[in-house]
């Protein structure tokens, strides 16, 4: 399982990879979770990486046909993040997008935390195209959220609760 | 216990596990959470040890020498342009025959200025007189940390150790990696008891001027060296009773009826093995030899692994302008072999690049770019 994650520089791309990352390794995975640095700063665009499997994991660096695409922002340009994608493109956005899985998560993060936290909100997105179990991925966010200093989880997992149920 | 961690935390848990009580530091990326891991750890009382922001790394080195030869187990760890600004100390650690470990996260040199790896910062110290180590994964970090104090601490090697591993690819990517029990490191590292140790109460010099002594002092480093490789290969094996994962100085994959073998170190090595597998695949028998020790440089082992094989293709991720790849010169002194020089500054390669080149070994001695 490939999965690639394209959004915005302060939107949570990253972390976001981490807690995907660390689903799939309660799932009893192996699993090699990355983001894309340069010279990120808020508002570029930024991508990060999961990889998972049952077997060993060989290869390494940037994933070039993912078996999904996670966009967490949807003014990017479509053609770049899908490009070599195999399976799913799960977006963040208002709009319907032909051929694509869709959840407002700006508005739900909107509604839950009163500002754009959609990274997640999108983790819990993906658990349902997934199919991971919804209770591993909130487990992964809080263990992932309390490692970065974060103490009070319950809106996050609210959030990817609240993504889980809409996503269409 | 099992845990997803990234090599930065890997090369932590090493020097906590180690019980390291000194830590000269300073900042670069792709190395500071290293420090950044310490530090927090050392504010929770979960590492007690000294924790020394230095002003340069020049000061780092020069601090981790005098603290090593007080006595105290000494780790620090650098990177690109911080490690050279060490290095007319690397020189100093190696003739003081103090055994200090440090980790480098590979970073490519300015001009121009890139965050990501490459190891000519790493194969600067090939004449250093340090033992040099390439890991290729998050747990080998953390493996060879440990294993490192317990070889360079062996009296007949005395020497410092530096363990490489190739920032962003692993210091910024998370793996599963076992992290040691520490009743069980303890077990397999003992305390550090140094015979020599600078002590107010007995005043001594270290590192004095000589004149004709220089050269045998030199060539007691050369002996050393030479030592480690034998101390290493037992050292690994204790390793393997205690922890059951198993390191030799050159791991060999699948090269017993190889046609074509890739020589190769550091992270690029799982990518090579997937495309190892490959070729495998396609009916062509190809094997892979990973350089883990670069120095000592395990020749004889390698010689033994590369005996009558029709194709070796070395890859590097290192150039020396004007030669080459640096681990081609280094295996071109025991076996007719190919070069190629790949991902200089990160620059992407995969599974199917490898297999291309494998394809296109067609000579020995032929050297070309990719």
């Amino acid at each position: 399982m490939k999965i690639r994650l394209h959004g915005r520089g302060g939107q949570g791309v990253k972390t976001a990879a981490r807690i995907i990352g660390r689903a799939f390794f309660l799932s009893g995975y192996n699993v090699q979770d990355f983001a894309m640095y340069g010279a990120e700063r808020r508002g570029a665009p930024v991508t990060s990486f999961v990889r998972a499997s049952r077997g060993e994991i060989l290869e390494r660096g940037y994933i070039f046909s993912p078996d999904l695409v996670v966009l967490f922002d949807d003014t990017l340009n479509f053609d770049v993040v899908k490009k070599g994608l195999k399976g799913e493109f799960l977006v963040n956005t208002s709009q319907k997008i032909p051929g694509a899985k869709t959840v407002d998560a700006t508005k739900i993060a909107m509604e839950i935390f009163g500002a754009p936290i959609v990274n997640t909100g999108m983790c819990g997105a993906v658990a349902k195209v997934l199919e991971i179990d919804l209770s591993l991925m909130e487990r992964a966010i809080e263990i992932e959220l309390k490692s970065l200093g974060i103490r009070d989880v319950g809106k996050n997992l609210e959030a990817a609760r609240e993504c889980w149920k809409r996503v269409s | 216990m099992k845990d997803l961690i990234d090599g930065n935390e890997a090369a932590a848990w090493g020097a906590r596990l180690c019980r390291v009580r000194v830590v000269p530091n300073f900042p670069i990326t792709p190395q500071t959470e290293i420090i950044e891991k310490l530090a927090e750890w050392r504010e929770k009382g979960l590492w007690k040890g000294e924790f020394l922001p230095m002003d340069s790394e020049h000061s780092v080195l020069s601090a981790a020498i005098a603290s090593e030869a007080a006595g105290a187990r000494t780790f620090t760890a650098s990177s690109s342009q911080g490690l050279l600004l060490m290095t007319e100390m690397h020189y100093v650690a190696s003739g003081m025959r103090l055994p200090l470990v440090m980790v480098n996260c590979s970073r490519g040199l300015a001009a121009p200025i890139t965050l990501w790896p490459d190891n000519n910062d790493f194969l600067s110290l090939r004449d250093s007189g340090w033992l040099m180590f390439f890991a290729q994964n998050n747990q080998e970090v953390l493996d060879l940390v440990i294993s490192a104090y317990r070889i360079s601490e062996h009296r007949e090697v005395l020497l410092p150790s530096i363990v490489n591993m190739e920032g962003f690819i692993l210091s910024y990517t998370r793996e599963i990696a076992e992290i040691p029990g520490q009743e069980e490191v303890d077990s397999f590292l003992p305390e550090y008891a140094p015979r020599v140790v600078l002590d107010p109460e007995r005043p001594m010099s270290l590192g004095i001027p000589s004149l004709h002594e220089y050269m045998y002092f030199r060539s007691q480093v050369h002996a050393a060296q030479r030592n480690a490789l034998k101390v290493s290969e037992r050292v690994f094996a204790e390793f393997e009773k205690t922890f059951g994962r198993k390191y030799r100085c050159v791991e060999d994959y699948r090269t017993e009826d190889a046609e074509l073998v890739f020589v190769c170190a550091g992270a690029l090595s799982t990518t090579i093995k997937a495309a190892v597998n490959a070729l495998r695949e396609e009916g062509v028998k190809a094997g892979m030899a990973r350089i883990v020790t670069f120095r000592p440089f395990p020749e004889n082992r390698l010689r033994e692994i590369l005996e009558g094989k029709e194709k070796i293709v070395v890859v590097d991720n290192s150039l020396s302008p004007g030669r080459g790849g640096i681990i081609h010169s280094e295996v071109s002194s025991i076996a007719d072999c190919a070069g190629v020089v790949v991902s200089l500054g990160g620059k992407h390669i995969g599974r199917d690049d490898f297999v291309k080149i494998g394809k296109k070994a067609d000579k020995k001695g032929r050297y070309w770019y990719f």
